[in-house]
């Protein structure tokens, strides 16, 4: 049976459940194609076969056949992008805040690289239903705690359960570099916090750790293995990620110091606060950063008010490569919004196609999953959504419709449900 | 009749003091005089006197002069080259005075006083304490502060809110505590060692000390019950009251205290008074400034100098001149050592205020006479005139000048001898003779602290050098002992000399024995005079910043404080808010701080005033933020208690946050600052414009509407504190029972005013200054502003309004309005809630974005509100979620960060739209304000333009060159090796709805 849909302008057509894969040729046709890595096309039409994009070509050049596909969505007037990508997330690890039950994100421990995010993921996660239905449909999964807080995986907002959500298992693992600064009490009673005096101390525990690593990821045949090293090895033989939590220039240059002495394939800056103060150290050196929340107040008084806003513009100028991520207070629910952070920081000085690519081609290659997704290209994955208006801004952010490997997600989520039900209320009142 | 009094009681107190004492064996002898002879005397500040002298009698002066007539029964004394100067006083000690004890052991926080008895219910009020119950005698304190020039110090329990009465010590041998009728007693916003829970913030102390007051007033016509504590209290009240504060802006503070009760502060200031010298400089009474000026940071590491913020730099920098500054000012300051250890590090930093503009004059005026006078005893110490007191301190050079010792104290006609003969300066080069060899040495140091060094010819392998080996020096008295050991042709081994000093001549000359054993005669004569020891006496330039002080006193200040102008902007995009919607190609005209013109461009235009030209650029009133907790000191809840409605966040507003200037960025121009949320009735709302580089008074709204905070829920029954605190209530059905009890309290309360005032009462009722603010709420007179989430509480409260007979006006986060908007609609609640916040907590897992739209379409009024320094800056973002979340129209959802948290606040008469007549707070953006792109280009309050965008990068740039400028004279600073400290990295902590105590917390907010 051939299906041919055209949607006008209806909101909730896609219902609330995931649809079965009947869809296995789907064509969109006519929309404005943000593809990802800062192109753009006006008319697009996108062959989607299985789960993947067979083709992208100029609808204005194209007479589709209607034989050849069970799905024709037509998108006149309505903009294309890449699923957009929230990395260093704790969303599907933690509900509710303040409800200790509902955190599963920081392990007790220092050095815990074997701590495993992916399996504490909750797919089911009322938060991440109402994360995708503003665009972001991947995430990193992230520990948070200690020195090495885990390994992070990326994953798909969308599934039945965490391995077929699995986008990327153990992608990389997450090292909260120390503070040049110290103390500061508890919440309740805080001290000031003063020059950290026992930085090197705890630097030079991080090189033991690693040389410790290291070593044990050159012996062939291991006695016995060692879990927490074990999870390391991949570090050292280039196919496993070592996320630096880095802001302070003191930490952002340490931090790269101690890639270059383990010679790491793939260390990433997450944070860089201080990171335009040494630009070109990070271009020297290839290393990408995962900018801090653009929402977030100066550190310093003196500093500029808006140095949050513009600090990807100032790494984009200086041709340092960056993502913007959203690590911080209500992260996880507050992943919805990562569409406006990369909108307040094109206000800022990026262009429009930059600010999407920093929210999604960007990260999927800081991540390493730009082969499958990331933007929307031939052969990639059909992760992307469909926007009324342009979704970088709050107003016109309306998801029309999203497909996460090719399938319909559901554009509903347990607040729209109660939207309606209780507009239902006062609908009946009157 | 005050002053004849005290010059009676003093000399009384005094001679009676010798009779009071049996004396061991027979009476000590005493000279009938003493005399004084060719010293250098300050005689008070204006007046010096060199080589003259002091006649004294008893412990009196009887007279100062040059060439008197000295009684020949007088005991003279050579006062040649010292400096006299009459004995400073210390306001502010504990000299003497042990640590208070507290009734129990126990260290846990606690609600009520330990054990009740007739003293004042809050353990940081205990006026009943007496210094001199509790001094006893420290011979070491008294001398470290006989070292630093002081003979007198008002001693007091340094702890507490009402501290209770000072002691002043006479500082001798015989450290008497002088008879002090007039009690000079003690307060302080601190709460101390108390381990009540009450007070936990500012707002808190201050509300304490003016229920307190009334307490005391109220005692006085009501003492069947005995209270210690009130009649201490009442004592105190007509004696000197001094008020210690950690903030200038806490003398402010302190001020309206003093109107309300009529009381006159004396302060004992924090050193930052400089900062806020317009309003400083209208205090009349004395402001004891302390002069431990901040030491420069270690900023040799630039990673790390570059962090610390302006304000340190800029306070390390001004506060030399504090003293100076007050002075110029006409404030009437006295000066405490408080803090300060060392006698070194005092008379130091009294030579840096100097060298800072302050006269000796000035100074000494601050440490002697202002203190008299400031408790009444000028008649009788301060200063060496005749008939006063003989107290003075005999130095060995003058201390103003350069470093020197204290050769001699006199305390009331006591004499200690500290350095019965000066040390002479013996520094410089002589040539000693031993025999017939003659050897050149150099002494060099403090005379208490000397060396040698001795310099000879050595010859080795035929080849003759200088050498020179260490000599040790000693002077005691007029004796001075030379060693040291010398390997030469002639002598090999040690010299050691003893001998006597003629400073005539500078010639030493005595015996000694040579390493050979042979005893023989020696002598020294200076080979050069040295510049008579002088410490580099170089010309010390300082550069004179007072006029570097920025308003406010930090990054993004202003040199001046900008001023209403007469502004025109034309071509703009307006949106009114009101129903001519958007004008197209609009202009309005601001002058006297008003709007006085709005429309379109057919309309004369003033000549003068600076025209703005916003072609291209959107137009809006400026954002109110209903719910924000920036630009307050020292805490945002007082969490003592269940209900804290006396408290007012009012008395705290701190117009120095750098929030302000950066929500002036964003637009805000309005805001009002909620107490938190830790209690079912928490305290009052301050509602301010953010007019950044004016003082906290002028930011206060005029004749703004009365707000209080209520909250429910999670926060206030302590759910995620992680323990039962064992406050009441910790349940939504104990929450519902404060709120009954507290107004039925209240109806009772003013049920016994109004027969009181009518004369069916006889007593009159005590002042409760919590129920007087809960029957404002039931007499309209104030809206109460209610945190909330869910329906059930919502409905809840309410129902409790409904039948006590007041109104809700706002329910602010509101997060299940939704639920119950036509409830809220019939109650005639508004709702200010947040755009897409959730899952915080338990209580918010129902919270949905569509909230302000669903609300808004059952006709409640919504506003959009921040209870987020971060989010305040953004919150025409935050509006724009509503054309997302529920398909709002433009103009409506603008209206929920302006024109309809205006009308929550009750200021939409002047304020939420743009409007002939109403205040000018005008935004201007550089595109539609909903738009992610938009920023601003002017934010205007008052016709004031407070946010320029292209200033902006000015201020920036004045924040990095002055950063810098500090940075590079720290530098020099801790080159030359000057005492330095670690860089203390402020937290960059904001307070939350549940941030408790005084701090600022950095952790998650919890709303």
């Amino acid at each position: 049976m051939r299906l041919i849909f055209i949607f006008i302008n209806s909101f909730f057509i896609i219902s609330t459940t995931i649809f079965s894969q009947q869809h296995e040729k789907i064509l969109l046709v006519d929309g404005y194609l943000h593809v990802g890595n800062e192109k753009v096309l006006k008319t697009a039409a996108i062959g989607i076969i299985d789960g993947r994009i067979s083709f992208i070509k100029n609808s204005t050049a194209y007479t589709p056949s209607a034989s050849e596909w069970d799905t024709i969505i037509e998108l006149k007037g309505k903009h294309i992008y890449p699923g957009f990508i929230a990395p260093n997330s704790t969303l599907g690890l933690t509900e509710i805040d303040a409800v200790r039950a509902t955190r599963d994100f920081d392990e007790v421990g220092t050095y815990n690289p074997h701590i495993r995010s992916q399996i504490a993921f909750n797919i089911e996660s009322k938060i991440i239903s109402t994360i995708r239905t503003n665009g972001v449909l991947i995430s990193q999964a992230t520990p948070r705690g200690g020195n090495i807080s885990g390994t992070s995986s990326i994953m798909k907002l969308d599934g039945w359960n965490w391995e077929d959500a699995t986008i990327k298992k153990d992608d990389g693992i997450h090292l909260n570099w120390p503070s040049s600064t110290s103390g500061g009490g508890w919440w309740a009673d805080p001290k000031p916090k003063t020059q950290n005096k026992n930085y090197e101390t705890q630097k030079s525990e991080i090189y033991d750790f690693f040389e410790l690593a290291k070593a044990y990821s050159k012996s062939n045949k291991k006695k016995k293995i060692d879990i927490r090293l074990e999870a390391l090895v991949n570090c050292f033989k280039g196919n496993k990620r070592v996320y630096i939590h880095a802001d302070e220039l003191q930490q952002l240059v340490d931090a790269i110091d101690f890639s270059k002495h383990f010679k790491l394939k793939y260390p990433v800056i997450i944070g860089g606060y201080d990171s335009h103060n040494i630009t070109r150290l990070l271009t020297d050196n290839n290393i990408p950063v995962m900018l801090k929340r653009p929402h977030s107040l100066p550190e310093n008084e003196n500093d500029d008010i808006d140095i949050n806003y513009k600090l990807a513009y100032l790494l984009q100028k200086d041709g340092v490569k960056f993502c913007i991520q959203n690590e911080g207070d209500m992260e996880a629910m507050n992943a919805r919004n990562l569409p406006f952070l990369a909108g307040t920081a094109m206000a800022y000085g990026l262009t429009e196609e930059q600010a999407i690519k920093s929210i999604s081609l960007s990260t999927a290659e800081i991540i390493g999953i730009a082969n499958d997704y990331g933007s929307i290209e031939k052969d990639k994955s059909a992760t992307l959504f469909v926007s009324n208006g342009n979704a970088l801004d709050m107003r016109s952010n309306q998801i029309f419709m999203a497909l996460i490997d090719g399938k319909f997600m559901s554009t509903s989520n347990m607040q729209l449900e109660l939207y309606k039900k209780y507009s239902k209320k006062y609908n009946n009142k009157q | 009749m005050k002053l004849f009094f005290f010059f009676t009681f003093l000399s009384i107190s005094i001679s009676i003091f010798s009779q009071l004492t049996p004396q061991n064996g027979v009476l000590k002898s005493e000279a009938e005089f003493y005399a004084l002879e060719n010293a250098t005397i300050y005689i008070n500040p204006s007046e010096k006197l060199s080589n003259g002298t002091i006649l004294i009698k008893d412990n009196r002066i009887i007279k100062v002069g040059k060439s008197l007539n000295i009684p020949k029964n007088a005991v003279v004394i050579d006062c040649k080259e010292k400096v006299i100067i009459p004995s400073f006083i210390e306001l502010y000690s504990d000299i003497g005075i042990p640590k208070r004890k507290r009734a129990s052991n126990s260290n846990s926080i606690k609600y009520d006083r330990d054990s009740p008895n007739s003293l004042y219910w809050n353990e940081a009020i205990h006026p009943e304490t007496n210094a001199a119950d509790l001094y006893l005698n420290n011979k070491k304190s008294n001398e470290s502060l006989i070292k630093k020039g002081f003979g007198f110090a008002l001693t007091h329990q340094t702890d507490g809110i009402l501290r209770g009465q000072g002691a002043l010590i006479s500082l001798g041998t015989n450290q008497l505590i002088l008879k002090n009728n007039l009690p000079a007693s003690f307060f302080s916003f601190e709460k101390g060692s108390s381990k009540q829970r009450y007070p936990s913030s500012l707002m808190g102390s201050i509300a304490l000390i003016r229920q307190c007051l009334y307490d005391a007033q109220w005692y006085t016509n009501n003492n069947f019950e005995r209270n210690l504590s009130l009649e201490a209290l009442n004592k105190q009240i007509s004696g000197v009251l001094y008020l210690k504060t950690r903030d200038k802006l806490d003398i402010l503070r302190a001020e309206k205290i003093a109107k309300e009760f009529n009381l006159n502060f004396n302060y004992i200031g924090s050193g930052n008074e400089y900062e806020s010298i317009n309003e400083i400089k209208k205090i009349k009474s004395t402001i004891v400034v302390p002069i431990n000026f901040p030491k420069p940071y270690d900023v040799k590491n630039p990673y790390i100098s570059r962090q610390i913020p302006l304000s340190d730099l800029k306070h390390w920098e001004m506060a030399p001149q504090n003293p100076a500054i007050l002075s110029k000012n006409g404030v009437k300051i006295a000066i405490t050592s408080k803090d300060i250890k060392e006698s070194k590090v005092f008379w130091a930093n009294i030579r840096k205020t100097i060298d800072h503009g302050m006269s000796i004059e000035k100074i000494l005026k601050a440490l002697t006479i202002s203190p008299s006078i400031s408790m009444g005893l000028e008649k009788e110490i301060g200063s060496l005139e005749p008939d006063k007191i003989a107290s003075f301190i005999i130095y060995n050079s003058d201390p103003f000048k350069e470093e020197t010792t204290v050769a001699e104290s006199w305390s009331m006609g006591e004499r200690t001898v500290y350095n019965r003969k000066n040390k002479s300066k013996i520094n410089g080069k002589y040539i000693i003779t031993l025999d017939d060899i003659q050897l050149p040495i150099e002494i060099k140091g403090d005379p208490n602290k000397l060396s040698g060094i001795v310099t000879y010819k050595r010859t080795i392998d035929g080849v003759t050098r200088d050498t020179s080996s260490k000599a040790f020096v000693e002077l005691t008295g007029n004796n001075i002992t030379i060693q040291f050991n010398i390997n030469n042709t002639e002598l090999i081994g040690s010299v050691n000399l003893r001998g006597k000093i003629n400073t005539k001549f500078g010639v030493f000359e005595g015996n000694g024995f040579l390493p050979n054993g042979k005893w023989i005669k020696w002598n020294a004569i200076k080979s050069e005079k040295n510049d008579k020891g002088e410490p580099n006496k170089k010309n010390k330039f300082y550069i004179d910043t007072s006029n570097y002080t920025w308003f406010p006193n930090l990054s993004y200040g202003f040199k001046e404080i900008p001023k209403p102008e007469t502004i025109i902007i034309k071509n703009a995009t307006i949106w009114t808010n009101e129903n001519e919607g958007i004008i197209e190609n609009g202009m309005i005209i601001i002058k006297d701080s008003k709007i006085s013109y709005v429309g379109d461009m057919n309309h004369p235009i003033p000549k003068l005033g600076r025209i703005i030209d916003a072609k291209g650029k959107h137009v809006t009133s400026g954002i109110i933020d209903e719910h924000s907790h920036i630009a307050i000191s020292k805490g945002v809840n007082e969490s003592g208690q269940a209900i804290s409605a006396e408290v007012s966040i009012g008395h705290v507003v701190n117009p120095e946050d750098i929030n302000i200037y950066r929500q002036l960025s964003g637009g805000v121009t309005a805001a009002q600052l909620l107490h938190g949320s830790a209690n079912p009735i928490g305290g009052q709302s301050a509602l301010i414009k953010l007019k950044w580089g004016y003082p906290a008074e002028e930011m206060l709204i005029e004749n703004a509407p009365k707000f209080i905070k209520f909250a429910l829920g999670e926060n206030v029954k302590q759910s995620n504190w992680g323990i039962n605190s064992g406050r009441f209530p910790q349940t939504r059905m104990g929450v519902e029972q404060v709120y009954y009890d507290a107004f039925m309290r209240a109806i009772n309360y003013s049920k016994e005013w109004k027969e009181y005032k009518t004369g069916k009462r006889n007593k009159i009722p005590r002042k409760d200054l919590e129920l007087e603010i809960i029957d404002e709420i039931l007499n309209s007179e104030r809206f109460i502003s209610c945190h909330s989430y869910v329906q059930s509480e919502i409905n809840m409260l309410m129902h409790v309004a409904d039948s006590m007979g007041f109104k809700i006006n706002t329910f602010t986060h509101i997060l299940e309005g939704y639920k119950v908007a036509d409830k809220m609609k019939e109650h005639g609640a508004g709702g200010s809630t947040f755009s897409d916040w959730w899952a915080y907590k338990y209580e918010v897992n129902d919270a949905i974005p569509y909230n302000a739209s669903m609300m808004h379409e059952q006709g409640v009024i919504v506003a959009i509100n921040s209870d987020d320094a971060e989010m305040g800056r953004r919150l025409n973002q935050e509006a724009a979620k509503s054309v997302k979340y529920g398909g709002m129209s433009e103009e409506d959802a603008w209206k929920l960060v302006t024109l309809n948290p205006a009308k929550l606040l009750h200021l939409d008469e002047r304020m939420g739209s743009i409007k002939a007549g109403k205040d000018a707070d005008i935004v201007v953006w550089t595109e539609n304000p909903l738009s992610i792109m938009a920023k601003v280009n002017y934010t205007i309050i008052d016709g004031i333009v407070l946010f320029d965008s292209v200033k902006d990068v000015e201020l920036r740039e004045n924040n990095y060159k002055e950063h810098s400028r500090i940075i590079s004279k720290m530098l020099s600073k801790n080159n030359k090796g000057d005492k330095k400290i670690k860089f203390i990295k402020k937290k960059n902590g904001h307070y939350h709805c549940d941030t408790i105590g005084e701090e600022k917390s950095t952790t998650e907010n919890k709303h």
